[in-house]
């Protein structure tokens, strides 16, 4: 129904794209203006933030507290990134809008970055026990459908986002290369700073299994940190419902385990959550897949390693470690 | 088989397949008695243009920091009545009325998302409920919601019979149509809002209009078809989340299947006998 | 004495005058055909009369009220075949005869035993009592025309008012339907107002004759009518095949 929703306004606003569309004005990028920058998902624009500091004017198309999957660009969106220098958007499986969109950009001095180069993606999916994927690589490499985009919750996956990006500013500014390359690299060292106390942190827990009531969105960090997830859903689509059997799995899981806490995901209503948590005993704890934020935490300017800190303290309860 | 009644066991130990069971149940009972009128009065769709206003007032009452259902509530109702004097004044039919007001409760609600700028959570997983996910304080609702459906719909059984039948004559008779109307369709808003935050729109909508139209192929009394909507709700409700969990599927969907098997067993009996 | 006096009705409709300056008395027991080309006002009268519609002028029956009369004394309604709701709807037979005792019931309305025998009666003194449990979806043309002439009599009214009821239905039918309305008419002696285009029936069985074109054009006995040789001028040879029947 959203998409209707949204397919609703993007028809009534269509003659407002179509004249606005005609500017062709593309911003010089002097050294003087800021550079432009249009982020698709939170993640992005707070790296970009990190790397180009005040010499770059980022801008976020997912408005706060919408929910990213099921995001599709206004007309508005549109002629934002026609106007930019840089676009950059998460790669084609979290935003498989964008390869079309590209297509109709006017402006061919719009550098597209796509973020999630150079990083080894995996397939989605749930893993249960024996650590099984179902879904599954061929022999060539090539991905089947079920492909997890969620790479940003690895710190070492962002760290190579984070060159990508500072790429991309020096590629377009030449003239700050410098200041990019400096504020990269701190943020590179804050990020392996963070995957060395996630490490440690898990050395010594006394559950490995993460048990959430939301979508798999841990996939990456799960498989850099040696642990596991169990979700009631199958694939990232938040319309989707778990299947009953599912949810009574996951309950006797957590009644098995003995684990206290059952984990929720941002943004959403956390109905399931809720659900298994009444019928074990279980407490709620907020595990943030950094997609989105709120408005009020955007206001306040929060930054993906302020969300990622708080991941670590809530993980390390209720997976009981050191 | 046995493998089957084995799992039923082991899936009625878990308190929210338990919860699912008795508001689904319940839900079945409200929407399905209120389905026959609305069906035959041509208003099949109000559990879905209902839903779409919804989205409109959560969005309202997110923009406003308020409680969704204090805003949800009266202005669904309000836009109940608005399709009800489109039928009445504009002679728009019932299905074009609801059309007309649904489409205007997704417009303003992407307009009022939209200038929002953002929010604190995401509208639709507030507004969309889910059968598995359904709180002991929700069952209670389905229970209260229901039954009082169940005792206005049997206080005005004859009324509610004379307007559906032929409002004309009705009117003639002295019946009050016009308020009784409005009675049937504030029914109607009460549940499927509240309908929408237990179960989800899916499962409110099709439970007015699919075992509706089931006891409709078998038609005998009119007594008989609202007592077979009834019954073939609340079968589809349990029959639904056992073979949802039973065969892993989600289960609201099931129920809804179930309820079309139901429609095409009652429809192949009606061309079988001729 | 006057059963309905009607003085001065008038009915516009959306700033068009589909009726105007209607004044006539109907005495207990007349039978009277209303008839008139299309667009002449019959359905609009038969609506003022039952209070459907909003109209000036005043109408009155034995100096009641529409709604006090159908409470104490009770009248019996046939709305035009295609006005009513799909004859598909799920309902018995029965159920359809019974309704028509919703007129004279409190709110809210319970039916009980005497209510449903009462139905019975009705449908029996119709020749449908096989009927009863039949859908009405299930019944020929002429059954369903009955059952719902059966449901304006469950009260015994006193005032029987038909909408061109017997369009749809083949010329048995129709005939049997006349005969019918005319036993109600002279032994239970009922007042008949029946709206029609088939003037050749209404020649046959009615008593008085109501000729409307928006306005009245005739009305009194058929005696009167034949006779005028106004209406002859009117009417040309119709008047003639009016008066022969009759």
């Amino acid at each position: 129904m959203k998409r209707i929703a949204s397919k609703i306004f993007v028809i009534f606003c269509l003659s407002a794209l179509v004249v606005a569309s005609g500017d062709t004005s593309a911003r010089d990028a002097s050294t003087a203006k800021k550079l432009e920058v249009i982020t698709t998902l939170f993640p992005t624009y707070d790296f970009a933030r990190q790397v180009g500091k005040d010499k770059v004017n980022v801008t976020l198309l997912l408005p706060p507290g919408i929910e990213a999957h099921t995001f599709e660009p206004k007309p508005s969106d549109i002629v934002k990134i026609n106007k930019a220098d840089i676009f950059i958007y998460t790669g084609k499986y979290m935003e498989p809008w964008v390869e079309n969109m590209i297509k109709g950009v006017s402006n061919n001095r719009l550098l597209v970055v796509d973020a999630s180069s150079g990083i080894e993606l995996m397939a989605g999916g749930d893993h249960d026990e024996e650590g099984e994927n179902r879904n599954e690589e061929d022999a060539h490499g090539h991905h089947h459908e079920g492909i997890d985009p969620h790479i940003w919750l690895d710190p070492v996956n962002v760290e190579i986002m984070t060159s990508t990006i500072e790429k991309a500013f020096v590629q377009k500014d030449p003239a700050n290369s410098l200041f990019y390359a400096k504020n990269a690299e701190e943020y590179n060292a804050k990020l392996a700073d963070l995957d060395n106390r996630f490490k440690a942190a898990f050395a010594g827990c006394k559950h490995k299994t993460i048990i959430s009531g939301g979508h798999f969105t841990f996939g990456y960090f799960t498989k850099r940190y040696g642990l596991e997830h169990a979700s009631p859903y199958e694939g990232f689509s938040p319309n989707a419902e778990p299947t009953p059997k599912a949810l009574a799995q996951l309950i006797d899981k957590l009644k098995t385990s003995g684990m206290k806490y059952i984990y929720y995901e941002e943004l959403l209503d956390p109905k399931v959550a809720r659900t298994i948590a009444s019928e074990t005993g279980a407490r709620l704890e907020l595990l943030h897949g950094a997609h989105n934020v709120s408005k009020d935490e955007l206001a306040r300017g929060v930054t993906y390693i302020d969300i990622m800190e708080d991941n670590l303290k809530k993980l390390k309860t209720g997976l009981e470690c050191k | 088989m046995m493998n089957i009644f084995q799992q039923i066991h082991e899936a009625l130990q878990y308190a929210f397949i338990q919860r699912a069971m008795i508001a689904g149940c319940f839900m079945a009972l409200g929407c399905s008695f209120l389905g026959v009128f609305l069906v035959l009065r041509r208003f099949s769709l109000i559990g879905d243009g209902l839903a779409h206003v919804s989205f409109a007032t959560v969005a309202l009452a997110l923009l406003l920091h308020a409680q969704p259902m204090v805003i949800s509530i009266p202005i669904v109702a309000l836009a109940s009545f608005a399709i009800l004097k489109l039928n009445e004044k504009a002679a728009v039919y019932g299905d074009a009325a609801i059309g007309l007001v649904s489409s205007l409760g997704i417009a303003l609600g992407v307009i009022i998302a939209s200038t929002a700028g953002g929010f604190n959570v995401d509208l639709f997983s507030y507004l969309f409920g889910n059968i598995l996910s359904v709180t002991g304080f929700e069952v209670w609702m389905t229970v209260v919601i229901s039954l009082s459906v169940a005792f206005v719909t049997g206080l005005l059984y004859h009324d509610l019979f004379a307007i559906t039948f032929d409002e004309e004559y009705a009117q003639v008779s002295g019946i009050k149509v016009r308020l009784i109307n409005r009675i049937l369709i504030l029914l109607t808003s009460f549940i499927v809002v509240l309908g929408i935050k237990i179960v989800g729109t899916l499962l409110v909508s099709s439970l007015i209009i699919l075992p509706a139209i089931a006891a409709l192929q078998v038609v005998r009394s009119f007594k008989a078809t609202i007592a077979l909507a009834g019954v073939f709700a609340i079968a589809s409700v349990i029959i639904g989340i056992f073979a949802s969990y039973v065969l892993n599927l989600p289960s609201g969907a099931t129920i809804v299947m179930v309820n079309f098997l139901f429609f095409v067993i009652a429809f192949s009996i009606n061309r079988i006998k001729g | 004495m006057n059963i309905i006096e009607i003085k001065n009705l008038s009915v516009k409709y959306r700033n068009v005058k589909a009726l105007g300056g209607v004044s006539l008395q109907v005495k207990a027991g007349d039978y009277v055909g209303v008839v008139g080309p299309n667009g002449s006002g019959k359905t609009t009268l038969v609506k003022a009369i039952l209070g459907l519609l909003p109209f000036e002028g005043r109408i009155t029956f034995q100096g009641m009220s529409f709604s006090q009369f159908r409470m104490d004394r009770h009248v019996g309604y046939l709305p035009q075949k295609m006005a009513v709701q799909d004859m598909r709807f799920p309902a018995t037979a029965k159920e359809i005869v019974a309704s028509g005792v919703y007129c004279c019931k409190k709110f809210p309305i319970r039916l009980d035993a005497h209510d449903y025998t009462a139905a019975e009666e009705a449908m029996r003194s119709l020749g449908i009592i096989n009927l009863k449990d039949r859908p009405i979806g299930k019944l020929s043309g002429g059954q369903q025309q009955r059952v719902l002439l059966a449901r304006t009599l469950v009260h015994s009214p006193e005032i029987l008012i038909l909408d061109e009821p017997t369009v749809a239905l083949d010329p048995q039918s129709r005939e049997a339907f006349y005969k019918t309305v005319e036993i109600l008419n002279k032994e239970k002696k009922v007042t008949v107002l029946l709206v029609t285009h088939d003037v050749v029936s209404v020649g046959k069985y009615a008593s008085k004759l109501l000729y409307l074109d928006r306005e009245v054009i005739f009305y009194g006995t058929f005696e009167s009518f034949c006779k005028s040789a106004q209406m002859s001028d009117y009417f040309g040879p119709g008047q003639h095949v009016i008066c022969h029947r009759h």
